[in-house]
This record gives structure tokens, C-alpha cells and sequence, in this order.
């Protein structure tokens, strides 16, 4: 029994091959198509992975800020300080010196010099960080509004506009790659369709004779099945391989700069990498299975 | 072995390619069956092999109704029956070695089978020093050796032949009658279409001839007209 399995594969693997050998550019056309297609569902789901990482830790720490007046004085700056520091849905508090917030300024501004030099120290103003106890946006809001008319206080800004932001055209992101992914591998079925489907015509003769001595169908149709999945897995792989390396050149770009220092929490774990790697290799070799299933049965009637 | 009960075969709702045919054929025996181009001949042997179904009437092919069976069973069928063609239907790229093992690694049979079996029966039709050659290398008649060793490597039942002769010159025409009477006194049934009259002559075997989809004549050791 053994043994008739394994001719039975070397035979399925021989024809499979001859069949990739035959069709080379169209091989390549239909393998790419699937890179592209399954690079992009890779990327997707890294995004998604990304923006849900970077939008909880953010969330985690949120500090809304209460900025003062330049004008404030060291009374008004201390009682508003004892204030925070005992009020029951604060954690605790950081004070943030005109000295501070331009040094802070120059780690932003490290690219532009000149952008700096316009900005004085003092015209800068010293800030509350708040840390609350809780993070939901409601009681943010509200402790926010407890303090703006606060002697003193210039302005208290929350990070969740800009959150809001970030996670809305996060979303739209992953929307439209998951959009073009869908596209993509449709046109991947289809060219994988054609491709075995001009394969089989190739081979009309053979399937001919085959039927004639009494191959079953799924024996005449197992080679070019295998054929479609083989393209569906290249095309995955190389889809993976390219999804990763986009990965990790934006997370170079993002590490390197201090413009960009919110994106560094835009980072994705090692395990969703690997699911994401997995899910868009698997996605190859449904997209394969799935076009040359349908050649194989549509032009395959005893 | 092989029952045609009031079979009709129409195509495309006019031509009446059978029309209410009723024959048997019993194991073992050899049939010739004549008539002129559209008699009906090849629907014959089409319906043999289920690669066509009957529009009224049943056929019965190695005890199985054919109108009866899924088409899943269809191959397992066909590996009872050995074809042979006017056309050979060599695979041109497969050596004659090849394309006989071909018939049998595609229906799942062991190496070490196909290893025994294929020079077995290249020795029986007489190709066994053309074993590595492709078909283009050969002559009319040594093809139509290679495309009966592939019919009849499988030990059909039954062995269809259609017009094997057609292309060959008499002489050649002459060995192949001979090869397919060896395998019929191997106990094979033989159903034979051909326009050969001398060979249907010489043969003095059942003939069964055909016009407009009828039976007109079945003639026990018959002749051609």
C-alpha cells in the first residue's frame, strides 16, 4: 500500500512540475498577482495589530495637559498643583517647566534649527501631565473641564481628538488594503483559472486517454490542483517575505525619527507578525486551490 | 457481456443516430460491425463506454446497466474495456514503453505491476525491441501494435475497436487482424467497426450491419454485404 501511494505522488509531483515548466510566464504573472494580493492582507493585518498596540498604550498613560499662563504665578501654580495631587480619579501628576517643555521642543524640532530659534523659552508654557486613575474618555472630559476655568490656566488638552484621528485613518487604511486585497485575489483566482485551464488544453490528449483507460476524475484533476496551490503557496510566500520587509523599513523609519516619536509605539509583536506571516501564506494557497479547483471541474466532464 | 435493449440515440432532437436497437453480445465472441459513414456504428461503441448516454432504452456493459450507475463509477467501468482507434491516440511526447505504462499508472497500479506487464505484452504484439522509441519512430502498423498493447495491458474484458485499420496498407491491416484474433482467443470480447470488406470476409466472424441507426443484418460467420 505504501508503495502505491508513493508512486502515486511521485507521479502527481512529476506532472505538476512538468506543468510549471511549461507555463513559465504565466506561472510568473499568476504567482506575482498572488504576492501582491497576499502582501497587502499581510500588511492589513499588521496595521490593525499596530494601531490597536500603539492606541492601548497610549490609552494605558493617558495624560490630558493642563497648560498655564505665562503670567501665572508660583501661588496659583502650587495650589492648582496640591489640588490635582488630591483629587480622587488622579493617579498623579507631572509639572512640566517652561525650561522643560523647550527641551522637549528641541527633541521634536531636532530637523528644523531655525524653527527653534524663533521660539523662545518663555514664550513656552509650563503644564500639568496628568496620569488619571481611569481612562475612560468620559471621565477625562470631565476632569478636563473641571480645571480650564481654573485662575491660571490657559488651556487643557486631551489626547483624544488626536487618537480619534490616528484610529480613523488607521481604519481607513486597513479598509482600502483590505479592499485591494479582495481585488487582487480575485484577479489571482482568475489568472490561476486561465492558467490551468490553458494547461489543461495543453494537455487535452493525455486527459483523453486517461479518461478512456479509466482514470477516476480526481486522479486526472489532483496534478492540476496541486499546480494552482503550488502558485497559491509561492505567491503567499513571497507576499510574506515582502510584507515583512515593508514592516520592518517602516519601523525603521518610525524608530529613526523624533518627528515621528509617536509612531514608535506603532509596533507589532513577534506573534501577530507570525500570524499575519501565516494567515497571508495560507491565503495564497486557498486563492491557488480555489481557481484551479474551478478550471479543474468546469473543463473536466467525464 | 455486452446488451443493448430498444436503444434510440438521438442528437440534437433530429438525427436518430440509433433508433430502437436491440443486440447482444456474449462473452468471448468477436463482432464486426459494418455499415456505411453515420450508420450508427461509432454511437455504438460510444455508448460501450458511457462516454455518451442513450436517449430511451438501456445498455448493459459487464452485468451493469450503464443508465444506472453515477458517473463516479464510470471510470471504474472503463478499465474493463480496452479502446483501439483509427488515430491510435498515441501520447507523441512518450516513449511506446510509456504510453502503455501510462494506462496503467494512471488507474493506480504499482510499479512493480507495471514493471512485469508492459514488456509482457510489447512481447505479445511484437514491439519488444522498440520499447524506448516514440511514436513518430514507428510505422502506421507498429503504432497501431502500441495502441493495442495499451488497450489490452489492463486485461479488459472487453476490446472496441474503431476502423483499426483505416490507415494501415493490407499486408498491415493483415497482422493486426491476427493480434486481435489472439486476444479474443484469449477470451476477450471483440467488437470491431470497420469498412474493411476483405478482412470482414476473410475473418468469417459475426457481423452486424447498420443503416440510418437500424439493425438491417445479423449474420452469424458473415460477410461484409
Amino acid at each position: 500500500m505504501m508503495v502505491v501511494i508513493f508512486d502515486r505522488l511521485g507521479y502527481f509531483f512529476h506532472e505538476t512540475w512538468i506543468s510549471v515548466r511549461r507555463n513559465l510566464t504565466l506561472t510568473f504573472a499568476a504567482i506575482l498577482t498572488v504576492a501582491v494580493g497576499a502582501m497587502l492582507v499581510g500588511l492589513g493585518l499588521m496595521a490593525r495589530s499596530a494601531s490597536s498596540n500603539a492606541l492601548g498604550r497610549w490609552q494605558g498613560g493617558v495624560q490630558f495637559e493642563i497648560f498655564l499662563q505665562p503670567t501665572v504665578s508660583g501661588n496659583q501654580i502650587d495650589a492648582l498643583g496640591l489640588e490635582l495631587r488630591n483629587h480622587p480619579d488622579i493617579e498623579r501628576i507631572q509639572f512640566v517647566t517652561q525650561k522643560e517643555a523647550h527641551e522637549l521642543l528641541q527633541e521634536i524640532l531636532v530637523d528644523e534649527p531655525e524653527v527653534l530659534e524663533e521660539v523662545a523659552p518663555e514664550s513656552l508654557p509650563a503644564s500639568y501631565r496628568i496620569v488619571p486613575r481611569r481612562t475612560e474618555g468620559e471621565l477625562i472630559e470631565s476632569l478636563a473641564a473641571q480645571f480650564r476655568q481654573r485662575p491660571g490656566v490657559y488651556s487643557v488638552e486631551t489626547g483624544r481628538q488626536q487618537i480619534d484621528a490616528i484610529r480613523e485613518w488607521f481604519n481607513s487604511f486597513r479598509w482600502i488594503v483590505l479592499l485591494m486585497s479582495i481585488v487582487l485575489s480575485a484577479a489571482s483566482v482568475l489568472l490561476i483559472f486561465n492558467m490551468i485551464r490553458v494547461g489543461m488544453f495543453a494537455r487535452r490528449r493525455e486527459i483523453e486517454v486517461m479518461k478512456l483507460v479509466g482514470a477516476t476524475n480526481s486522479f486526472i484533476r489532483t496534478p492540476f490542483i496541486l499546480e494552482g496551490m503550488l502558485h497559491g503557496l509561492a505567491g503567499g510566500i513571497v507576499g510574506a517575505i515582502a510584507a515583512g520587509a515593508l514592516r520592518n523599513h517602516v519601523e525603521d523609519l518610525f524608530g529613526k525619527s523624533e518627528i515621528l516619536a509617536f509612531f514608535r509605539s506603532f509596533t507589532v509583536s513577534s506573534s501577530q507578525f507570525n500570524t499575519a506571516i501565516f494567515i497571508t501564506v495560507i491565503l495564497g494557497v486557498v486563492v491557488g486551490a480555489v481557481g484551479s479547483a474551478f478550471a479543474a471541474s468546469r473543463f473536466l466532464d467525464v | 457481456m455486452i446488451r443493448f435493449e430498444k436503444v434510440t440515440k438521438v442528437y440534437k432532437e433530429v438525427t436518430h443516430a440509433l433508433d430502437d436497437v436491440t443486440i447482444n453480445i456474449d462473452k468471448g465472441e468477436f463482432v464486426f460491425l459494418v455499415g456505411q459513414s453515420g450508420s450508427g456504428k461509432s454511437t455504438i461503441l460510444r455508448l460501450i463506454t458511457a462516454e455518451e448516454v442513450p436517449t430511451d432504452g438501456h445498455v448493459h456493459v459487464a452485468g451493469k446497466d450503464l443508465t444506472r450507475i453515477s458517473s463516479r463509477r464510470v471510470p471504474y467501468l472503463r478499465r474493463n474495456i480496452g479502446s483501439v482507434f483509427q488515430d491510435f491516440k498515441l501520447l507523441p511526447q512518450k516513449s511506446v514503453y510509456e504510453n502503455v505504462a501510462f494506462a496503467l499508472e494512471v488507474i493506480g497500479r504499482p510499479k512493480n505491476i507495471i514493471n512485469t506487464q508492459v514488456p509482457a505484452i510489447l512481447e505479445l504484439v511484437g514491439l519488444a525491441d522498440k520499447q524506448q522509441n516514440l511514436p513518430n519512430e514507428l510505422s502506421g502498423g507498429e503504432q497501431q501494435r502500441v495502441c493495442i498493447a495499451r488497450a489490452f495491458v489492463n486485461r479488459p474484458l472487453i476490446l472496441l475497436a474503431d476502423e483499426p485499420t483505416g490507415n494501415l496498407d493490407p499486408i498491415t491491416a493483415q497482422e493486426i487482424m491476427r493480434l486481435l484474433d489472439r486476444i479474443n482467443q484469449t477470451g476477450t470480447t471483440v467488437v470491431m467497426a470497420t469498412h474493411d470488406q476483405k478482412i470482414v470476409d476473410q475473418m468469417r466472424r459475426r457481423v452486424v450491419a447498420l443503416a440510418n441507426g437500424k439493425i438491417v443484418r445479423d449474420q452469424q460467420q458473415g460477410v461484409y454485404s
